[in-house]
C-alpha cells in the first residue's frame, strides 16, 4: 500500500508531463517536449493577480484541492495485482466522491475571485459537469456489474476473459464525456474557454495558475488511469508485466481523450445541456440496462 | 489514532455546521454545510460503514452544489458573493435548535443503542442491497418516484419553454370556449411578483 502510494506520487509528474506534451502536439503552442517546463517555470516566476473583495481562502486552495481529487481518484486504481494504494471495497463510489467534488472545486475557483468572466465560467460549467457527472455513475455501475462488487480490483478481475470495451462498448465513449468534463477540455471546457478569456482561470497568473494548469493534467492522468482499469483491463495482458500494460492503455486513453477534445466542436451551453439530459443520458441508461441482461445468469 | 480523528472530525462537522448560519453568502453556506457533512461520511467510514460514508460525501457534494446554484438563481443575491443576512426569526429559531439538541441528545444518551461488533471481512454492499431490495423496497421506491416526479414537475414549472409557448411572449393557456378568456387563475395586481424569504 505504501510502495503503492511512493510509485503514483513517483509516476505522476512524469505523466503529468506527457499529458502537456500530448496537449501541444499540433497546437502551435511552443516546443511540444520543453514547453510545458518553459511556461510552468515562467509562470512560476510571476506573481499571483489580486482582485477587488474576493474569497482568499477558496481561491488560494482551490488548485490544491483539484489536485488532491486527482490523487485520491487516481490512488483506487490498482497497478498490479494486489498492488493499490488504498485498498477499499467501495473504490468506484470513491471515485465518483471525487468526481463530484471536482465539479465544485472549479465551481470555486471560478466562484472565489469575485469577477464576471470566472464566475459566468464557474455558473455554466456546473450546469454541463453535473449532468455529465451523473452519466459517468451509471456507465461506471456499468463496469461493477460484472465484478459484482465495487471494488476496481474486483472490476480488473472480472474482465480476465474478456474487457469490458468489448463487453459494453458504449461504456468507454461515454465516460469519455466525463473525462472531457472534468479535465475542462473541448466540448465540455465550459468552464476555461477561450471565449470568456479563460473563464474561470481569466484573473489568475503566477504559482496559482501553474498548479492549477498541472491539477488539470493530472486530472487527466487520473481519468485516464480508472477508464483504462475500468473498460480496458487494466493490468492484465500477456507477456509484458502488468504495470507496463496500465501505462501503455493509461497513455492511449489520455492520447483518445486530448484527440477527442481537439475533434469535436463546443455546443452553447442550452444546446449541450440539452443533448446531454435526452441524448447522452437514455444512452447511459441504455448501456446499463444492456449490460444487466448480459450479466443475468 | 481512530479517537482522535473522530474528535477532530466531529469537531470540524460542528463547526463548520455552525459557521453555515453565521457566514454572510448563499454560496458559503452551502459549502459550510457540504464539509460538515463530509466529516459525518468520513465518521462513518470509521465506524467500519465505507459506503455509507463515500456515498454520502458523494451525494453531499452533489447536493451542496445543486443547492447553491439555484439559492443564488432564486434569490436578490446575485453571484453570492455580496454579503447579505442569512438568518431570520432569531428567537423563534434559538428556542427550536436549543429544543432540537436538548431533545436529540437526551435520545441519543437515554435509548438503549445495540452494541454489535461488525466482523471486519462483512459484505457491508450486499447487506445494504438486501435491505434496500428486500423489506425497505417499497418505501424507498415511493420516495423516489415521488422525489423524481417532483423534479420533473419543478423543471416543467420553471422551464422557459412553458406548457403554452415561450414564457417571453405570454404562455397563456387557451380559453375555455373559442375565443374566451384563458383559463386558469389571473395573477392578482397586473402580474407582482412577491419575493419570498429562503
Amino acid at each position: 500500500m505504501i510502495a503503492a502510494t511512493l510509485i503514483l506520487l513517483l509516476a505522476l509528474p512524469p505523466l503529468v508531463w506527457v499529458a502537456a506534451m500530448f496537449d501541444r502536439i499540433g497546437a502551435g503552442r511552443g516546443t511540444v517536449v520543453m514547453g510545458p517546463l518553459q511556461n510552468g517555470a515562467a509562470l512560476v516566476l510571476r506573481p499571483n493577480t489580486e482582485t477587488e473583495a474576493p474569497d482568499r481562502l477558496n481561491r488560494l486552495l482551490a488548485p490544491g484541492w483539484y489536485l488532491a481529487l486527482a490523487l485520491v481518484g487516481l490512488s483506487v486504481v490498482p497497478l498490479a495485482e494486489d498492488v493499490v494504494a488504498s485498498e477499499i471495497s467501495t473504490g468506484l463510489v470513491l471515485w465518483g466522491a471525487c468526481e463530484a467534488l471536482t465539479v465544485v472545486v472549479v465551481f470555486l475557483h471560478g466562484w472565489s475571485p469575485n469577477a464576471p468572466l470566472p464566475l459566468i465560467g464557474a455558473y455554466r460549467y456546473v450546469a454541463i459537469a453535473l449532468p455529465a457527472m451523473l452519466l459517468s455513475m451509471f456507465v461506471l455501475i456499468g463496469a461493477a456489474l460484472p465484478a459484482q462488487s465495487l471494488s476496481v480490483v474486483e472490476v480488473v478481475e472480472a474482465q480476465r476473459e474478456i474487457w469490458n470495451v468489448i463487453r459494453q462498448p458504449l461504456g468507454l465513449p461515454l465516460f469519455m464525456a466525463l473525462g472531457l468534463a472534468i479535465t475542462l477540455r473541448g466540448p465540455f471546457d465550459y468552464a476555461d474557454g477561450a471565449e470568456l478569456a479563460g473563464g474561470t482561470s481569466a484573473e489568475e497568473s503566477g504559482p496559482a495558475l501553474a498548479l492549477w494548469h498541472f491539477a488539470r493534467a493530472a486530472m487527466l492522468v487520473a481519468f485516464s488511469a480508472m477508464a483504462a482499469t475500468a473498460f480496458l483491463g487494466g493490468y492484465l495482458g500477456p507477456v509484458l508485466p502488468g504495470p507496463a500494460w496500465l501505462l501503455l492503455k493509461t497513455l492511449a486513453v489520455m492520447a483518445a481523450t486530448v484527440a477527442a477534445g481537439r475533434f469535436f466542436v463546443r455546443m452553447p451551453p442550452a444546446r449541450m445541456l440539452t443533448f446531454l439530459w435526452v441524448v447522452l443520458l437514455p444512452l447511459s441508461f441504455a448501456s446499463l440496462a444492456l449490460v444487466g441482461v448480459e450479466v443475468l445468469p | 489514532m481512530t479517537d482522535a480523528l473522530f474528535l477532530a472530525l466531529s469537531t470540524l462537522a460542528i463547526w463548520s455546521g455552525w459557521r453555515v448560519f453565521r457566514v454572510d453568502s448563499m454560496v458559503r453556506a452551502s459549502f459550510q454545510l457540504m464539509v460538515s457533512f463530509i466529516a459525518v461520511g468520513l465518521i462513518a467510514v470509521l465506524l467500519a460503514a465505507p459506503y455509507i460514508g463515500i456515498a454520502t460525501i458523494f451525494m453531499m457534494a452533489v447536493e451542496m452544489m445543486v443547492m447553491a446554484l439555484f439559492m443564488v438563481m432564486f434569490m436578490m443575491n446575485p453571484a453570492g458573493l455580496n454579503p447579505m443576512v442569512m438568518v431570520h426569526q432569531h428567537r423563534f429559531s434559538i428556542a427550536a435548535g436549543i429544543i432540537a439538541f436538548a431533545g436529540l441528545t437526551a435520545a441519543v444518551l437515554l435509548s438503549d443503542l445495540p452494541v454489535q461488533r461488525v466482523p471486519e471481512g462483512v459484505d457491508v454492499v450486499r447487506n445494504l442491497g438486501h435491505e434496500l431490495l428486500g423489506p425497505s423496497m417499497l418505501i424507498f421506491e415511493t420516495a423516489g418516484v415521488t422525489l423524481l416526479a417532483t423534479m420533473i414537475g419543478a423543471v416543467v414549472l420553471s422551464a422557459h419553454s412553458g406548457r403554452y409557448g415561450a414564457s417571453d411572449t405570454g404562455s397563456l393557456p387557451p380559453g375555455l370556449t373559442p375565443g374566451g378568456e384563458p383559463a386558469g387563475r389571473k395573477p392578482e395586481n397586473g402580474g407582482h411578483h412577491h419575493h419570498g424569504g429562503h
